[in-house]
C-alpha cells in the first residue's frame, strides 16, 4: 500500500508541475491581455523612456538633461524658456535689472505639493543653497549660476540676485537654473535630499510624484492646487533603459511613446514600424578635438590649424552619424547668444594643411588621437576616422587610441600645458544658452578645462562677462568665437542631434537644449 | 565544543575573504584613472572647489589613510555615499537586492520545473528519440550565452509577436503578493509574472541545460547499482523505482550544485539585468562601473562578497552537522 500511495504522490506530483507550467503560461497570456501596452490610449497617460532618470530627488543637485525632463513637471523652472532661448514669465512675473542685480516679481499663488505657499524666502534659499555650499549643497549648477553673487528676499513677491556682470548674462544663468525648493520643508531633511519615495519631492510644478523608484521609475499625476492651466496628461511615466536597442524596442512594441538618445543603427527599425516614427534636432552638445595649445606640436596656430583642414567633417557626419549632427564652424553651436552666422565650418584641404604643418615647423610630427567609447554618439568612430585623415598628410604621422573617459576627462581638466594627453575627444553641452559657459571654462588663464593659453582672447572673454549693452556683448562675442576659429584650438567637427522615437499621433517636436516639456505634449 | 570550533575556524576563513575582497577592490580604486570630482560636480566649476571637494573626500590624504578609513567605515557598516548620487551606498545596494533575488529564484524555478522531467526522461530512455532530443537541447542550453539568448526572446517573442514586454519590473513580488493578500486582486501578480517571465527563461536556460544534464547522468548512475536491481527482482513497479528511488538519490548531488549555483545565477543575472533592464543588483553595479562611481561598486561587491561567505558558512556547517567526520578532518 505504501508503495502505491507513493506511486499515486509521484503521479500527482507530475501533474502537479505539469499544473504549475500551464498554469504560469496561461497567466502569462492573461497578463499579456492585463498588461496591454496600448491599455494607456484614450486615458492620456504617457511613458517617456530615457537612458537615465533621476537617482536622487533633489532638483539643485544634478546638472544633467534627462533627470531636468523628470524633474521640471515637479519642480517647476522659474521662467519659460522658447525652444529661441527667449525667456518668459511663469514663477517669475516679471524681472528688472537694478544697480545691484536683478529683481524677480514673483506670483503669489504658488504652492508647494504639501500644501504650504511659496515665498521669496524659499527662492532667495534656493540660490544660496546652490550656489553656496555653507547655506546648502555642493550643487552641480553652481558652475551654472557662476555670476550670482548672492540672493535676498526684498519683499514677499520679490527677490533680488545680486551680481556684478552683464545684466544677458546673469538673466541666461538665473532663468536657466532655479527650481525653488521649501526651505521649512528642505531643511528638515538631509542635504541633498535623498530618499527613496514620492515623500522625496515637494515642488511647484503641475505635477506631482506618486511612486518612485530610483533610476528606475518616476510616476506623476497632476497637482490639483497648481496655479496655472488644466495639465493635459493625466499620468506620466518616466523609466529608464541604458540600452538605445532597448527604448527602440519599447518604442516599437508601444511599452513607451517616447524614448530618448536613439543611435542610428537602430533607426531603421524605427523607421519601419508601424505608429512610430524618428524625430530629430541638432543640439547644443559639440563634439571636437581637444589640442592642447601649451604642449609641442599644438603650441602652434598653423598647425592646429592644419588639423582642421585635414578632416572631413561632414564626411564623418555622414558616415559614422548616419547624417544626424551639423558641422561645427566655432566654438559654440548654433542658437546660442553670441553664436557667429558669419562664420563657416573648415572644409577638407589636404593640400593647404600639408603646407600649413610646414609652415608650423613641425613637419614629420608623430601624434596620438584619443577617444572615449560609447559617451557620445559612436564617439570612437569619429575619432578613429579623423585619425586616418590626418595620417593621410604626408607630413604627419597620427595614430588613434581609445582610453576610458576618465582619463580623458581628467586630461581634460589638466591644464593647457599637460602632456599626458595633449589630444582627445571631448563634448560640451552649452546649456545655459549663453556663449560664456562655453568659452570661459576652456579660453580664459587658469581656468577649469583650460585648452588654450591666450591672454587677448582671455581678456576679451572677462570684458564680455561684464559689458551691459546687450548687443554690444554679442558682438563681443561673435568676434571671440571669429577668433577662436582662427585659433583653432581644438579640431572643430560636429554638434550632435538629438534623435527620439516618438509615438506618430503625439504632437512634441524635440528642442535644441533637449528638454522634454510635459507641457509642451498634446 | 568541536563544532564550535569549526564554526570559529571557518568564521575567521571568511573574515580573512571578506578583508581579501575589500583590499584588492581598494587597490583598484587607487590604480584606476579617474577624479572623483568630475562625477560629483560640473567639470566647469573653478580649481578651488575642486580642492574643497577633494579634501571633503578626503582624497588628498595619503593611499594608506584612506585605506584605513574605508576599513574603519566598513567595521561600523558604513559603505559611505555614492558619487553619482549622494545617496548612501548601502540603502542602494539593499533596495535592489530583493529584484535578484526574485530573478535568481524564478530562474531557478524555470529550470527544475523543465531540467528534472527532461532529465528523467534522457535517464530511463537512453539512446532513444528523447534522449538525444534531451541531450541536443542541453548542449545548445550551455553553449547559448544568455545576452544573446535574451535579445532574441526579446526580438521574436516581444517585438515581433507582442506576447511578452520587453523587460522592467513595473511592481516589486512582495508587493503584488501582499495587494493580492490584503485585496485578493490578482492583477499585479499577473503583471510581475509577465514581466520576469523573458528574463527568468534567459537566465535560466543555462541553468535548465546543467540540470538536465545533472539528472539523466545521475539516474543512468543510480540505474546502474544493485540496489535497482534488488527492488526490481522484488517486483516494484519500474514507475515506482524511478521516482522513489533513483530520482530521489540523483536528486541530492542536484541540490548540492542548487546552492553552489546560486552565486553563478547572480553573477549571470548582470548580463540579464542588463538586457531587460531589470532593476537588480546587477544592473546597478553595471551603471556604476559606467560611472565610476567607486562607493558603489565597492558596496555591491562587499555585499555580494559577503553573502557568498555567509552561505558557503551556512553550507559548511549543515555539511558538518549532517557529517560530524568533517569535524574531524
Amino acid at each position: 500500500m505504501e508503495g502505491a500511495d507513493n506511486l499515486n504522490a509521484g503521479r500527482r506530483s507530475v501533474l502537479k508541475a505539469a499544473g504549475i507550467i500551464g498554469t504560469t503560461t496561461g497567466l502569462g497570456a492573461i497578463a499579456g491581455c492585463l498588461d496591454d501596452p496600448n491599455e494607456g490610449e484614450g486615458t492620456e497617460e504617457i511613458v517617456i523612456t530615457q537612458g537615465e532618470i533621476i537617482e536622487n530627488p533633489d532638483p539643485n543637485d544634478h546638472i544633467t538633461g534627462p533627470y531636468f525632463n523628470v524633474l521640471d513637471p515637479v519642480y517647476e523652472p522659474l521662467f519659460n524658456v522658447t525652444p529661441e532661448f527667449e525667456f518668459e514669465p511663469r514663477v517669475v512675473e516679471d524681472w528688472e535689472d537694478t544697480d545691484d542685480g536683478a529683481e524677480l516679481t514673483l506670483r503669489d499663488d504658488v504652492v508647494f505639493h504639501n500644501g504650504d505657499e511659496m515665498t521669496a524666502e524659499d527662492v532667495a534659499y534656493t540660490f544660496n543653497r546652490m550656489i553656496d555650499p555653507e547655506v546648502g549643497i555642493e550643487s552641480d549648477q553652481a558652475a551654472g549660476l557662476g555670476s550670482i553673487d548672492n540672493a535676498e528676499a526684498v519683499d514677499d513677491t520679490t527677490v533680488l540676485l545680486e551680481h556684478e556682470v552683464a545684466p544677458s548674462l546673469a538673466e541666461y544663468e538665473y532663468a536657466n537654473y532655479g527650481r525653488v525648493v521649501n526651505q521649512a520643508w528642505i531643511e528638515e531633511r538631509e542635504q541633498p535630499v535623498a530618499g527613496d519615495s514620492a515623500d522625496a519631492f515637494n515642488g511647484t510644478g503641475p505635477y506631482e510624484v506618486v511612486e518612485y523608484e530610483p533610476d528606475v521609475q518616476v510616476v506623476l499625476e497632476p497637482f490639483d492646487d497648481y496655479w496655472g492651466e488644466e495639465t493635459t496628461l493625466e499620468r506620466v511615466v518616466f523609466n529608464a533603459d541604458g540600452e538605445s536597442s532597448g527604448r527602440a524596442n519599447a518604442l516599437e512594441t508601444g511599452e513607451s511613446d517616447i524614448v530618448d538618445n536613439i543611435i542610428p543603427e537602430d533607426v531603421p527599425g524605427i523607421d519601419d514600424a508601424d505608429g512610430v516614427e524618428i524625430r530629430e534636432e541638432t543640439s547644443l552638445r559639440n563634439v571636437f578635438l581637444v589640442m592642447k595649445s601649451g604642449v609641442e606640436p599644438f603650441d602652434s596656430t598653423e598647425f592646429r590649424r592644419a588639423m582642421n583642414y585635414a578632416v572631413d567633417n561632414e564626411g564623418i557626419i555622414s558616415n559614422a552619424l548616419g547624417g544626424y549632427g551639423a558641422p561645427m564652424s566655432q566654438p559654440i553651436p548654433e542658437g546660442v547668444f553670441g553664436y557667429n552666422p558669419d562664420l563657416d565650418p573648415y572644409q577638407q584641404d589636404v593640400e593647404q594643411a600639408e603646407q600649413l604643418v610646414e609652415e608650423s615647423g613641425y613637419a614629420g610630427a608623430e601624434i596620438t588621437l584619443y577617444s572615449p567609447e560609447g559617451r557620445y554618439l559612436n564617439d570612437a568612430d569619429v575619432a578613429q576616422m579623423a585619425a586616418d585623415q590626418i595620417d593621410q598628410l604626408e607630413n604627419v604621422s597620427c595614430e588613434f587610441n581609445t582610453a576610458p573617459f576618465p582619463d580623458i576627462s581628467d586630461a581634460n581638466s589638466a591644464g593647457y600645458d599637460d602632456e599626458e594627453m595633449p589630444f582627445f575627444l571631448i563634448g560640451w553641452g552649452v546649456i545655459t544658452g549663453d556663449s560664456d559657459y562655453g568659452l570661459a571654462p576652456f579660453f580664459t588663464e587658469d581656468a577649469a578645462l583650460e585648452t588654450l593659453r591666450n591672454q587677448e582672447i582671455s581678456e576679451m572673454i572677462l570684458e564680455s562677462q561684464t559689458i551691459e549693452d546687450e548687443s554690444e556683448r554679442e558682438q563681443q562675442l561673435q568676434e571671440i568665437n571669429a577668433q577662436l576659429r582662427e585659433e583653432a584650438p581644438w579640431v572643430f567637427l560636429h554638434s550632435q542631434d538629438s534623435v527620439y522615437g516618438v509615438r506618430e499621433d503625439l504632437e512634441w517636436e524635440p528642442r535644441t537644449d533637449e528638454s522634454i516639456y510635459l507641457w509642451e505634449i498634446n | 565544543m568541536a563544532f564550535g570550533k569549526f564554526l570559529l575556524k571557518r568564521s575567521l576563513q571568511g573574515i580573512l575573504v571578506v578583508w581579501g575582497v575589500v583590499t584588492v577592490l581598494f587597490g583598484l580604486r587607487a590604480i584606476t584613472p579617474g577624479d572623483p570630482v568630475n562625477l560629483i560636480v560640473d567639470p566647469a566649476v573653478d580649481l578651488e572647489t575642486r580642492e574643497r571637494i577633494r579634501q571633503e573626500l578626503g582624497l588628498d590624504e595619503p593611499i594608506y589613510v584612506q585605506y584605513g578609513d574605508y576599513l574603519g567605515d566598513l567595521l561600523v557598516g558604513d559603505l559611505g555615499y555614492s558619487y553619482q548620487s549622494s545617496r548612501p551606498v548601502a540603502t542602494m545596494v539593499i533596495e535592489r537586492v530583493p529584484a535578484t533575488l526574485e530573478l535568481a529564484i524564478a530562474a531557478t524555478i524555470v529550470a527544475l520545473v523543465i531540467a528534472i522531467p527532461l532529465g528523467v526522461i534522457s535517464g530511463t530512455r537512453r539512446n532513444e528519440p528523447a534522449d538525444y532530443g534531451a541531450t541536443s537541447f542541453s548542449l545548445v542550453g550551455i553553449s547559448t550565452p544568455n545576452f544573446w539568448l535574451g535579445i532574441m526572446l526579446i526580438l521574436l517573442l516581444a517585438v515581433e509577436f507582442n506576447i511578452f514586454p520587453t523587460g522592467r519590473r513595473p511592481v516589486a513580488f512582495h508587493d503584488a503578493l501582499w495587494t493580492f493578500l490584503t485585496t485578493f486582486y490578482v492583477g499585479d501578480l499577473l503583471t510581475w509574472l509577465h514581466h520576469i517571465a523573458l528574463p527568468a527563461v534567459t537566465l535560466g536556460t543555462y541553468f535548465t541545460a546543467l540540470i538536465t544534464r545533472l539528472t539523466r547522468s545521475g539516474m543512468l548512475d543510480e540505474y546502474g547499482k544493485p540496489y535497482v536491481t534488488a527492488t526490481e527482482a522484488k517486483g516494484i513497479p519500474e514507475t515506482l523505482i524511478r521516482y522513489k528511488h533513483v530520482l530521489r538519490n540523483t536528486m541530492i548531488p542536484i541540490i548540492t550544485v542548487l546552492g553552489l549555483q546560486l552565486g553563478t545565477l547572480i553573477g549571470g543575472a548582470v548580463v540579464t539585468e542588463t538586457v531587460f533592464s531589470w532593476p537588480g543588483l546587477g544592473l546597478r553595479l553595471i551603471t556604476a562601473i559606467n560611472n565610476l562611481d567607486w562607493p558603489l561598486i565597492q558596496g555591491i561587491i562587499v555585499f555580494v562578497g559577503i553573502s557568498y561567505v555567509i552561505i558557503n558558512i551556512g553550507v559548511d556547517a549543515i555539511y558538518a552537522t549532517l557529517n560530524p567526520r568533517v569535524l574531524d578532518e
